[in-house]
């Protein structure tokens, strides 16, 4: 029986801890991803409370003058 | 015929130096990685497949178990792949090579052990006794039942390197007296070969049932242990 001679256990050993337990295990998380539908991503504004914020917008951006961008 | 009938399970070499890294990677390859967003045929069918067994083998398994589903499926899938391709003429199984195997299953049952002991002790040690058990048998059944605990990685690892040995072997011995009755009797030859064709499709069961028989086992010791 060749499978008892211990000189190749090592590499063999490793490079099956190697390929199983990184490699597949890697590939498989990305694969497995593919079917998830691409969805919309739920928008939070952002919300400040500063008090000098809305008398910024007065000041300088009142609803009459168009946005210049 | 005088040819070693183990020399195809020696671990290959060119000019020396050990081709297994190539042999035990490249069936990693034939796992598809998608690099875009509509799948094709091949990765639909992976997917497919991929989750038709999780549904299958997770189902007993509670929540914790269930953490377990990458391992599990990627055991699986490593284990018949490289049996399949091992079938393939002039080419070499890892999983003959016992060392592989034991390097497989210790970790994975180690660690259902260790997590059951963890987790709930007290169920894990009274594994050890059956219910009912006559008080003068008591320390022969707990000897027993832990020599039967500690026999089980060596089981795992010897059940699947003794099939797929047997399976190469019998294909060699039959294949070869096909080609040497083949000078003698031509009708004996054409039977030996119909008898090799159907060892071959019962060859690729026996590649991917071991392959499930392997991962049922390993879920079977965490269901006992989650």
């Amino acid at each position: 029986m060749p499978q008892l001679d211990t000189s190749t256990w090592l590499l063999t050993i490793t490079l099956m801890i190697l390929a199983l337990f990184c490699i597949y295990q890697s590939k498989m998380i990305n694969q497995t991803m593919i079917s998830i539908p691409p969805q919309d991503k739920k928008v939070i504004k952002p919300t400040t409370q500063l008090p000098w914020e809305s008398k910024w917008t007065k000041i300088y951006l009142p609803h009459s003058s168009p946005l210049l961008s | 015929m005088n040819e070693n009938l183990f020399a195809t399970f020696i671990t290959p070499t060119i000019l020396g130096i050990t081709t297994l890294p190539i042999i035990m990677l490249f069936p990693c390859l034939l796992l598809t990685s998608p690099k875009r967003w509509l799948p094709n045929r091949i990765q639909i069918l992976q997917v497919w497949l991929i989750r038709l067994i999780t549904k299958q083998m997770l189902t007993i398994h509670n929540k914790q178990g269930r953490s377990w589903a990458l391992m599990l499926m990627s055991l699986i899938l490593f284990i018949a792949s490289t049996n399949l391709l091992g079938l393939l003429p002039y080419s070499f199984t890892p999983t003959t090579q016992l060392s592989m195997n034991i390097g497989m299953a210790i970790p994975l049952w180690l660690a259902t052990v260790l997590m059951g002991f963890r987790n709930k002790p007290k169920i894990s040690l009274a594994h050890f006794l059956p219910q009912g058990t006559p008080t003068p048998l008591v320390p022969m059944l707990i000897i027993i039942e832990t020599i039967s605990l500690f026999i089980q990685p060596v089981a795992l690892a010897v059940r699947l390197t003794a099939n797929i040995t047997a399976g190469h072997l019998l294909i060699h011995l039959i294949g070869s007296a096909t080609l040497a009755l083949c000078s003698i009797s031509v009708t004996v030859s054409t039977i030996t070969f119909i008898i090799l064709f159907l060892l071959t499709i019962l060859e690729l069961a026996v590649a991917m049932i071991q392959a499930y028989v392997f991962t049922l086992l390993v879920s079977l010791y965490l269901h006992d242990n989650s």
